[in-house]
């Protein structure tokens, strides 16, 4: 069964949340505590977490990047009262897969949910290669050579949709569609800050990508600039 | 020469230095002339009366050998000579000359001596001088020009009398002096006159110009400081370095200064706090509702196992979170206006594309109202640079008023573009809005429930934050309406964002 940890000082939310995950199936764990958060999840790693900002102990943006720190690459999804502010983009670079805007709709973070949880849907199987970085589809690892570059779930994705079809330009927006599973939104702060962790990753120098380079006024695209691919 | 005009109507140090010269030119003018008409006469007199004084020994000297000649006809003529020639006896002036001359009544005398005079022609002695010596009988004088024979004339004062020569009868004699020393002394002191005159211009045209600057120089400073204050630099302070007038204007402003930057801090921190609150309570109120709106919709899901009234009564609670969920957005969103923090992300932009989108959006509503919407436009390039949420939200708006007050009428939307702006009008032929209310529609929670039906799903904030998102764009809204003749919203934005709107709407 498919568990959640939400991490939510606010009691009665974090009741409801569980009374709506549980009716979609979904096994649910309380913490209130922010700084309670990492060792809940190294003794009883959870599929995703639930993880509001503001909370006492250790602030939401603080824990995510604990997590991170600590190799953990479970997706998490950040709720947040504000969606306009430095909050949001701060939360993603720590390591947020994706956030939430209070008050939203039971359906919309079921729907959120099961985006970050599902497999990567492709009918490619087998290995990809991108540059000197090879993807292993089934087993969900990338390796430079012999070595291993651990990835969040979401950045696998992020690569996988990009280098399955390399030299093709992605917009932000297609890429919202594919990897997030956002139908119509505008944040394109969401792929912005995640291709940034992405090159910090898989690129020998990020400042110079070579492997996800951008194209200006359009978005992203896996390969060197120039490059077409096939 | 505009510029030079535009240059004096801005400087205050041209218009004092103009004035003092002009007036030191006048002054100076008038002085000088009459200090050197004073000269010139002074001097003119005086040259005058030592002539009349000389002029007369000269003539009594020759008044007694002319008649005690009695000799001969040939001595008396010599003497006569001998009496002209001698320009220098007993007087120090440097050049005289003397003339004699036959009488004008004396026509045939027993000896005729010529008239006589040393290198100057007779017509030196105008007849005006003769008659005055013939009918005064006295001693007179005239200023003359002295011919010489050369040809040169010699500005001169001409002394003569009658005198009486022995067997000849009455004869004139004259003594001329030059009057070229005099002359001479004048120029020089004319050029004198001229040359302090024009130093003392340049002195007092100098202190002033000096003046001025010390006293502009710390007053330019308090200006520049003020237009520097206005544009927002607020801790911006004057050096004061004397404690003079000028010092203490410096010390005054920069006291000014200081207190208007407390208020100022004070009501930018008021503000901000207020505003702080405004948001604040915004965001506080989004957690409960989450729980709210989760709890609602298990609720809503579960309706059909209520009772009819329970059932129903859960639709009403989660139309009313919508509702309040929206209202909270709005204000949010005029709080942001009023904090000065909202963000316009502009973007090159098809304004067909997105007029068609935000129709599209709004065509089930539309047609469950049997509204029926148009859209028309007029124009090469529809493209413009703006910030598709913020006028997708406008256009948005403007529809969904439009339909709403539309009876059922049709909607027509209308994109025209010229080379620098673009409008999208909205036009329903609905109920329409009083004109006398028309400057209160852009009001926050202003609703016409009068002329036009209540609005339903509005927030009472959507015009007023569409005329934000307008200004942001530095575009405007405009209005037409009659009563039962429907309503006309224009929307007019630059097409280059940040560029000044030109020409007004295009429509109407």
């Amino acid at each position: 069964m498919t568990s959640v940890l939400v991490v939510d000082d606010d009691q009665d939310l974090a009741e409801m949340l569980g009374i709506v995950l549980n009716g979609v199936g979904i096994e649910v764990d309380l913490v209130s505590r922010g700084d309670e958060v990492l060792e809940v999840v190294r003794n009883n790693p959870p599929d995703l977490i639930l993880l509001d900002v503001m909370l006492p102990g250790l602030d939401g943006v603080e824990v995510c990047r604990q997590i991170r720190e600590h190799s953990i690459q479970v997706p998490i999804v950040m709720l947040t009262a504000k969606g306009d502010t430095h909050d949001v983009v701060l939360g993603l670079e720590a390591g947020a897969d994706d956030y939430m805007v209070k008050p939203f709709k039971p359906s919309e973070l079921v729907a959120r949910i099961k985006t970050r949880l599902r497999r990567t849907t492709t009918n490619i199987k087998g290995t990809l290669t991108l540059g000197d970085i090879s993807i292993d589809i089934v087993e969900h690892t990338i390796s430079r050579g012999t070595k291993e570059i651990p990835l969040t779930r979401l950045e696998f994705d992020l690569l996988v949709a990009l280098a399955k079809e390399p030299g093709r330009v992605f917009t932000r927006e297609a890429l919202l569609n594919e990897v997030w599973g956002y139908r119509h939104s505008t944040d394109t702060r969401l792929v912005n800050v995640h291709v940034q962790r992405l090159r910090a990753k898989v690129e020998h120098d990020p400042e110079n990508p070579t492997i996800i380079t951008t194209v200006r006024g359009i978005g992203y695209k896996a390969g060197a600039s120039g490059s077409r691919g096939k | 020469m505009r510029k030079i005009v535009e240059r004096f109507r801005r400087s205050l140090t041209l218009k004092v230095i103009l004035s003092i010269v002009l007036l030191t030119t006048l002054v100076l003018g008038v002085v000088g002339t009459t200090l050197f008409s004073r000269i010139t006469a002074g001097i003119k007199e005086e040259k005058v009366d030592s002539a009349i004084s000389e002029a007369a020994y000269t003539i009594y000297f020759a008044q007694t050998r002319l008649l005690a000649s009695s000799r001969t006809d040939s001595e008396l003529r010599r003497t006569a000579k001998e009496i002209v020639n001698s320009q220098d006896i007993g007087s120090d002036i440097s050049s005289r000359e003397i003339v004699l001359m036959r009488g004008i009544q004396n026509i045939d005398p027993e000896v005729p001596i010529d008239s006589v005079s040393n290198q100057i022609s007779l017509s030196s002695i105008p007849n005006t001088l003769r008659e005055k010596v013939a009918s005064s009988g006295n001693i007179s004088w005239e200023f003359v020009n002295t011919i010489y024979a050369s040809g040169k004339l010699v500005p001169s004062v001409a002394v003569g009398e009658e005198i009486q020569v022995s067997k000849s009868g009455t004869y004139e004699m004259y003594v001329i002096f030059s009057l070229e020393p005099q002359i001479k002394a004048l120029v020089l002191i004319k050029n004198y006159l001229w040359l302090s005159g024009l130093a003392l211009l340049i002195l007092i045209t100098f202190v002033t110009w000096l003046t001025l600057r010390q006293i502009l120089q710390p007053i330019r400073e308090v200006a520049e400081t003020a237009e520097r204050l206005t544009t927002g630099a607020l801790d911006l302070r004057i050096n004061v370095q004397s404690e003079d007038e000028i010092g203490r204007l410096g010390q005054t402003f920069n006291e000014m200064a200081r207190s208007i930057e407390e208020q100022i801090r004070r009501l930018e921190n008021l503000s901000r706090v207020q505003q702080q609150f405004v948001s604040d309570v915004s965001h506080e109120l989004r957690t409960p509702l989450t729980t709210i709106r989760m709890a609602s919709d298990l609720l809503f899901n579960a309706r059909e196992s209520f009772d009819p009234a329970i059932g129903r009564s859960t639709e009403l609670l989660l139309a009313q979170i919508d509702k309040f969920e929206k209202l909270l957005e709005d204000l949010l969103e005029v709080s942001r206006f009023d904090a000065d923090v909202a963000n316009v992300k502009p973007e090159i932009v098809d304004v067909r594309t997105l007029v068609s989108k935000c129709m599209d959006d709004l065509a089930l509503v539309a047609s469950n109202r049997s509204t029926s919407l148009t859209l028309e436009c007029v124009g090469e390039d529809l493209s413009a640079q703006l910030d598709p949420r913020r006028i997708t939200r406008v256009v948005r708006n403007l529809l969904t008023n439009a339909i709403e007050h539309s009876d059922g009428k049709a909607v027509n939307v209308s994109v025209i573009a010229d080379d620098h702006s673009l409008s999208i009008g909205v036009r329903d032929h609905g109920v329409g809005i009083d004109p006398t209310n028309h400057h209160r529609v852009f009001d926050r929670f202003w609703r016409a429930d009068t002329s036009r039906s209540r609005a339903r799903g509005g927030t009472g904030l959507g015009l007023a934050i569409a005329q934000e998102d307008a200004r942001l764009h530095n575009g405007q809204i405009t209005l037409w309406s009659e009563l039962n003749e429907g309503a006309h919203f224009t929307l007019t934005i630059p097409k280059k964002f940040g560029e000044e709107l030109a020409t007004p709407a295009l429509h109407h």
